[in-house]
Protein backbone atom coordinates (compact mmCIF):
# COMPACT_ATOMS: atom_id res chain seq x y z
CA UNK A 1 0.00 0.00 0.00
CA UNK A 2 1.26 3.45 -0.81
CA UNK A 3 0.46 6.59 1.14
CA UNK A 4 -0.90 9.66 -0.60
CA UNK A 5 -2.47 7.69 -3.42
CA UNK A 6 -6.00 8.99 -2.90
CA UNK A 7 -4.90 12.49 -3.87
CA UNK A 8 -4.95 11.45 -7.51
CA UNK A 9 -8.16 10.21 -9.09
CA UNK A 10 -7.83 6.81 -10.69
CA UNK A 11 -9.60 6.10 -13.98
CA UNK A 12 -11.10 2.79 -15.03
CA UNK A 13 -8.84 0.89 -17.43
CA UNK A 14 -10.08 -0.28 -20.84
CA UNK A 15 -10.24 -4.07 -21.20
CA UNK A 16 -9.29 -3.97 -24.91
CA UNK A 17 -5.90 -4.26 -26.63
CA UNK A 18 -4.70 -1.96 -29.43
CA UNK A 19 -5.72 -4.42 -32.14
CA UNK A 20 -9.15 -4.85 -30.81
CA UNK A 21 -9.76 -1.15 -30.28
CA UNK A 22 -11.36 -0.37 -33.64
CA UNK A 23 -13.54 -3.48 -33.62
CA UNK A 24 -14.64 -2.86 -30.08
CA UNK A 25 -15.37 0.85 -30.44
CA UNK A 26 -19.04 0.16 -30.04
CA UNK A 27 -18.40 -1.79 -26.87
CA UNK A 28 -16.20 1.02 -25.54
CA UNK A 29 -18.84 3.61 -26.25
CA UNK A 30 -21.32 1.48 -24.37
CA UNK A 31 -18.94 1.18 -21.43
CA UNK A 32 -18.23 4.91 -21.42
CA UNK A 33 -21.92 5.67 -21.51
CA UNK A 34 -22.30 3.29 -18.60
CA UNK A 35 -19.37 4.36 -16.41
CA UNK A 36 -18.39 7.88 -17.50
CA UNK A 37 -20.84 9.72 -15.33
CA UNK A 38 -20.12 8.06 -11.99
CA UNK A 39 -16.33 8.02 -12.46
CA UNK A 40 -16.15 11.65 -13.57
CA UNK A 41 -18.52 12.65 -10.78
CA UNK A 42 -16.50 10.70 -8.27
CA UNK A 43 -13.27 12.34 -9.45
CA UNK A 44 -14.93 15.75 -9.28
CA UNK A 45 -16.26 15.06 -5.81
CA UNK A 46 -12.87 13.83 -4.68
CA UNK A 47 -11.29 17.04 -5.97
CA UNK A 48 -13.77 19.08 -3.97
CA UNK A 49 -13.08 17.08 -0.83
CA UNK A 50 -9.32 17.45 -1.21
CA UNK A 51 -9.70 21.18 -1.87
CA UNK A 52 -11.80 21.49 1.28
CA UNK A 53 -9.17 19.70 3.38
CA UNK A 54 -6.44 21.93 1.92
CA UNK A 55 -8.54 25.00 2.71
CA UNK A 56 -8.93 23.75 6.28
CA UNK A 57 -5.13 23.47 6.52
CA UNK A 58 -4.82 27.08 5.37
CA UNK A 59 -7.51 28.16 7.82
CA UNK A 60 -5.56 26.47 10.63
CA UNK A 61 -2.40 28.33 9.62
CA UNK A 62 -4.26 31.66 9.53
CA UNK A 63 -5.85 31.01 12.92
CA UNK A 64 -2.54 30.10 14.50
CA UNK A 65 -0.88 33.20 13.09
CA UNK A 66 -3.75 35.43 14.27
CA UNK A 67 -3.75 33.83 17.71
CA UNK A 68 0.02 34.24 18.10
CA UNK A 69 -0.29 37.93 17.22
CA UNK A 70 -3.24 38.41 19.57
CA UNK A 71 -1.40 36.69 22.42
CA UNK A 72 1.67 38.83 21.84
CA UNK A 73 -0.49 41.97 22.04
CA UNK A 74 -2.32 40.61 25.05
CA UNK A 75 0.88 39.94 27.00
CA UNK A 76 2.36 43.28 25.97
CA UNK A 77 -0.72 45.14 27.21
CA UNK A 78 -0.83 43.09 30.43
CA UNK A 79 2.79 43.88 31.22
CA UNK A 80 2.28 47.59 30.51
CA UNK A 81 -0.75 47.71 32.81
CA UNK A 82 1.13 45.88 35.54
CA UNK A 83 4.12 48.23 35.26
CA UNK A 84 1.87 51.29 35.29
CA UNK A 85 0.05 50.00 38.34
CA UNK A 86 3.32 49.39 40.17
CA UNK A 87 4.46 52.94 39.40
CA UNK A 88 1.14 54.46 40.35
CA UNK A 89 0.78 55.86 43.87
CA UNK A 90 -2.82 54.78 44.30
CA UNK A 91 -2.63 51.09 43.36
CA UNK A 92 -6.33 50.56 43.92
CA UNK A 93 -7.19 52.95 41.11
CA UNK A 94 -10.49 51.93 39.51
CA UNK A 95 -9.06 52.36 35.99
CA UNK A 96 -6.51 49.61 36.60
CA UNK A 97 -9.09 47.30 38.11
CA UNK A 98 -11.38 47.83 35.14
CA UNK A 99 -8.55 47.26 32.66
CA UNK A 100 -7.51 44.04 34.38
CA UNK A 101 -11.11 42.87 34.29
CA UNK A 102 -11.19 43.51 30.54
CA UNK A 103 -8.01 41.47 30.17
CA UNK A 104 -9.68 38.68 32.14
CA UNK A 105 -12.59 38.71 29.71
CA UNK A 106 -10.11 38.47 26.85
CA UNK A 107 -8.67 35.29 28.40
CA UNK A 108 -12.01 33.56 27.84
CA UNK A 109 -12.23 34.71 24.22
CA UNK A 110 -8.59 33.86 23.45
CA UNK A 111 -9.35 30.19 24.03
CA UNK A 112 -10.95 30.14 20.56
CA UNK A 113 -7.73 28.81 19.03
CA UNK A 114 -7.82 25.53 20.94
CA UNK A 115 -11.49 24.93 20.20
CA UNK A 116 -11.19 25.90 16.53
CA UNK A 117 -8.13 23.67 16.15
CA UNK A 118 -10.02 20.66 17.50
CA UNK A 119 -12.99 21.38 15.22
CA UNK A 120 -10.75 21.73 12.17
CA UNK A 121 -8.81 18.55 12.94
CA UNK A 122 -12.02 16.56 13.37
CA UNK A 123 -13.61 17.88 10.16
CA UNK A 124 -10.36 17.48 8.23
CA UNK A 125 -10.16 13.83 9.23
CA UNK A 126 -13.77 13.17 8.26
CA UNK A 127 -13.40 14.83 4.83
CA UNK A 128 -10.13 13.04 4.18
CA UNK A 129 -11.75 9.71 5.03
CA UNK A 130 -14.53 10.46 2.49
CA UNK A 131 -11.99 11.36 -0.22
CA UNK A 132 -9.94 8.22 0.47
CA UNK A 133 -12.96 5.93 0.41
CA UNK A 134 -14.07 7.50 -2.85
CA UNK A 135 -10.65 6.81 -4.35
CA UNK A 136 -10.71 3.24 -3.12
CA UNK A 137 -14.27 2.40 -4.16
CA UNK A 138 -14.87 4.41 -7.32
CA UNK A 139 -11.63 4.06 -9.23
CA UNK A 140 -10.03 0.94 -10.60
CA UNK A 141 -6.79 -0.40 -9.19
CA UNK A 142 -3.67 0.64 -11.06
CA UNK A 143 0.05 -0.10 -10.82
CA UNK A 144 0.39 1.99 -7.66
CA UNK A 145 -1.62 -0.61 -5.79
CA UNK A 146 -4.30 -0.37 -3.13
CA UNK A 147 -5.29 3.00 -1.71
CA UNK A 148 -4.78 3.86 1.95
CA UNK A 149 -7.91 5.09 3.65
CA UNK A 150 -7.44 7.43 6.59
CA UNK A 151 -9.50 6.30 9.58
CA UNK A 152 -12.57 8.42 10.28
CA UNK A 153 -12.87 10.05 13.72
CA UNK A 154 -13.79 7.33 16.20
CA UNK A 155 -15.82 9.65 18.40
CA UNK A 156 -18.24 12.52 17.82
CA UNK A 157 -16.82 15.99 17.50
CA UNK A 158 -15.45 16.94 20.95
CA UNK A 159 -16.35 20.60 20.46
CA UNK A 160 -20.09 21.12 20.78
CA UNK A 161 -19.96 24.76 21.83
CA UNK A 162 -21.33 27.28 19.35
CA UNK A 163 -20.33 30.40 21.23
CA UNK A 164 -17.47 31.61 23.43
CA UNK A 165 -19.44 31.85 26.66
CA UNK A 166 -17.65 30.33 29.68
CA UNK A 167 -18.45 26.62 30.09
CA UNK A 168 -20.00 24.76 33.00
CA UNK A 169 -18.26 23.68 36.21
CA UNK A 170 -19.11 20.45 38.02
CA UNK A 171 -17.40 19.31 41.21
CA UNK A 172 -17.74 15.61 42.05
CA UNK B 1 3.43 29.48 47.22
CA UNK B 2 1.06 26.70 46.12
CA UNK B 3 2.01 24.94 42.93
CA UNK B 4 -0.18 23.73 40.10
CA UNK B 5 0.62 21.34 37.27
CA UNK B 6 -1.19 22.63 34.14
CA UNK B 7 -1.53 20.08 31.35
CA UNK B 8 -2.72 20.85 27.80
CA UNK B 9 -1.44 20.01 24.33
CA UNK B 10 -2.54 23.43 23.06
CA UNK B 11 0.17 26.05 23.56
CA UNK B 12 -2.35 28.90 23.58
CA UNK B 13 -4.43 27.17 26.26
CA UNK B 14 -1.35 26.56 28.40
CA UNK B 15 -0.53 30.25 28.11
CA UNK B 16 -4.04 31.33 29.11
CA UNK B 17 -4.14 28.94 32.06
CA UNK B 18 -0.65 29.95 33.24
CA UNK B 19 -1.46 33.65 32.87
CA UNK B 20 -4.59 33.24 34.97
CA UNK B 21 -3.00 31.08 37.67
CA UNK B 22 0.18 33.15 37.99
CA UNK B 23 -1.88 36.34 38.29
CA UNK B 24 -3.70 34.68 41.16
CA UNK B 25 -0.39 33.96 42.91
CA UNK B 26 0.17 30.29 42.09
CA UNK B 27 3.36 28.72 40.88
CA UNK B 28 2.68 26.92 37.58
CA UNK B 29 4.46 24.07 35.83
CA UNK B 30 3.29 23.30 32.30
CA UNK B 31 3.09 19.88 30.66
CA UNK B 32 2.29 19.28 26.98
CA UNK B 33 0.33 16.04 27.45
CA UNK B 34 -0.52 13.36 29.99
CA UNK B 35 2.74 11.51 29.57
CA UNK B 36 4.76 14.69 30.07
CA UNK B 37 2.65 15.45 33.16
CA UNK B 38 3.27 11.98 34.53
CA UNK B 39 7.01 12.48 34.17
CA UNK B 40 6.86 15.93 35.80
CA UNK B 41 4.71 14.62 38.64
CA UNK B 42 7.60 12.39 39.65
CA UNK B 43 10.00 15.31 39.93
CA UNK B 44 8.05 17.61 42.24
CA UNK B 45 5.01 17.78 44.51
CA UNK B 46 1.96 19.68 43.31
CA UNK B 47 -1.01 21.03 45.22
CA UNK B 48 -3.36 20.65 42.25
CA UNK B 49 -3.41 19.21 38.75
CA UNK B 50 -5.42 20.95 36.04
CA UNK B 51 -5.57 18.87 32.90
CA UNK B 52 -7.10 18.81 29.44
CA UNK B 53 -8.85 15.60 28.34
CA UNK B 54 -8.06 15.08 24.63
CA UNK B 55 -4.29 14.90 24.28
CA UNK B 56 -1.81 12.69 22.40
CA UNK B 57 0.05 9.86 24.18
CA UNK B 58 -1.99 10.04 27.41
CA UNK B 59 -5.35 11.77 27.86
CA UNK B 60 -6.67 13.53 30.96
CA UNK B 61 -8.69 10.58 32.27
CA UNK B 62 -5.73 8.25 31.74
CA UNK B 63 -3.50 10.70 33.56
CA UNK B 64 -5.97 10.93 36.44
CA UNK B 65 -6.03 7.13 36.81
CA UNK B 66 -2.24 6.94 36.77
CA UNK B 67 -1.88 9.74 39.33
CA UNK B 68 -4.47 8.18 41.63
CA UNK B 69 -2.42 4.98 41.57
CA UNK B 70 0.44 6.99 43.06
CA UNK B 71 0.02 7.42 46.86
CA UNK B 72 1.57 10.87 46.57
CA UNK B 73 -1.36 12.10 44.47
CA UNK B 74 -4.20 10.20 46.12
CA UNK B 75 -5.46 13.31 47.91
CA UNK B 76 -4.43 15.93 45.37
CA UNK B 77 -7.30 17.73 43.62
CA UNK B 78 -7.38 16.93 39.90
CA UNK B 79 -9.55 19.11 37.69
CA UNK B 80 -10.27 18.24 34.08
CA UNK B 81 -10.62 21.30 31.83
CA UNK B 82 -11.90 20.26 28.42
CA UNK B 83 -14.19 21.01 25.48
CA UNK B 84 -15.91 17.68 26.19
CA UNK B 85 -19.26 18.12 27.93
CA UNK B 86 -21.02 14.77 27.56
CA UNK B 87 -22.32 13.09 30.71
CA UNK B 88 -20.61 9.88 29.65
CA UNK B 89 -17.20 11.56 29.63
CA UNK B 90 -17.87 13.30 32.92
CA UNK B 91 -18.79 9.98 34.52
CA UNK B 92 -15.59 8.45 33.16
CA UNK B 93 -13.65 11.34 34.69
CA UNK B 94 -15.38 10.90 37.99
CA UNK B 95 -14.76 7.14 37.97
CA UNK B 96 -11.07 7.78 37.25
CA UNK B 97 -10.86 9.91 40.39
CA UNK B 98 -11.13 13.46 39.06
CA UNK B 99 -12.23 16.11 41.55
CA UNK B 100 -14.18 18.17 39.03
CA UNK B 101 -15.02 18.74 35.39
CA UNK B 102 -14.74 22.18 33.80
CA UNK B 103 -15.92 22.84 30.26
CA UNK B 104 -13.90 25.21 28.04
CA UNK B 105 -13.72 28.08 27.57
CA UNK B 106 -13.02 28.93 31.20
CA UNK B 107 -13.76 32.20 32.91
CA UNK B 108 -10.60 33.25 34.83
CA UNK B 109 -12.43 34.44 37.94
CA UNK B 110 -14.53 31.27 38.07
CA UNK B 111 -11.49 29.06 37.59
CA UNK B 112 -9.65 30.74 40.46
CA UNK B 113 -12.75 30.42 42.64
CA UNK B 114 -13.08 26.70 41.91
CA UNK B 115 -9.38 26.07 42.49
CA UNK B 116 -9.55 27.92 45.81
CA UNK B 117 -12.52 25.80 46.83
CA UNK B 118 -11.00 22.39 46.04
CA UNK B 119 -7.60 23.27 47.51
CA UNK B 120 -9.05 24.26 50.86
Amino acid sequence: MKPGKPHKAKRAASPTTDGQAARDSGWIDQQIAHIAFPVVSAADLQDHLMTATNDLDRLQTLLTHACDTLLEGFYGASEEIRALREAHVDKSDLVFDQTLKHLGDAVTALQFHDMATQLIAHTHRRLRNCADRLARDAFAEDEDGETIVEEPPLRPNPVTQSEMEAGSVELF
Amino acid sequence: MQSILAVDDSASMRQMVSFTLKNAGYSVTEAVDGQDALEKSGQKDYDLVLTDQNMPRLDGIGLTKRLRDNPKFRGTPILILTTESSDQMKQAGRAAGATGWLVKPFDPAKLIEVIGKVMR
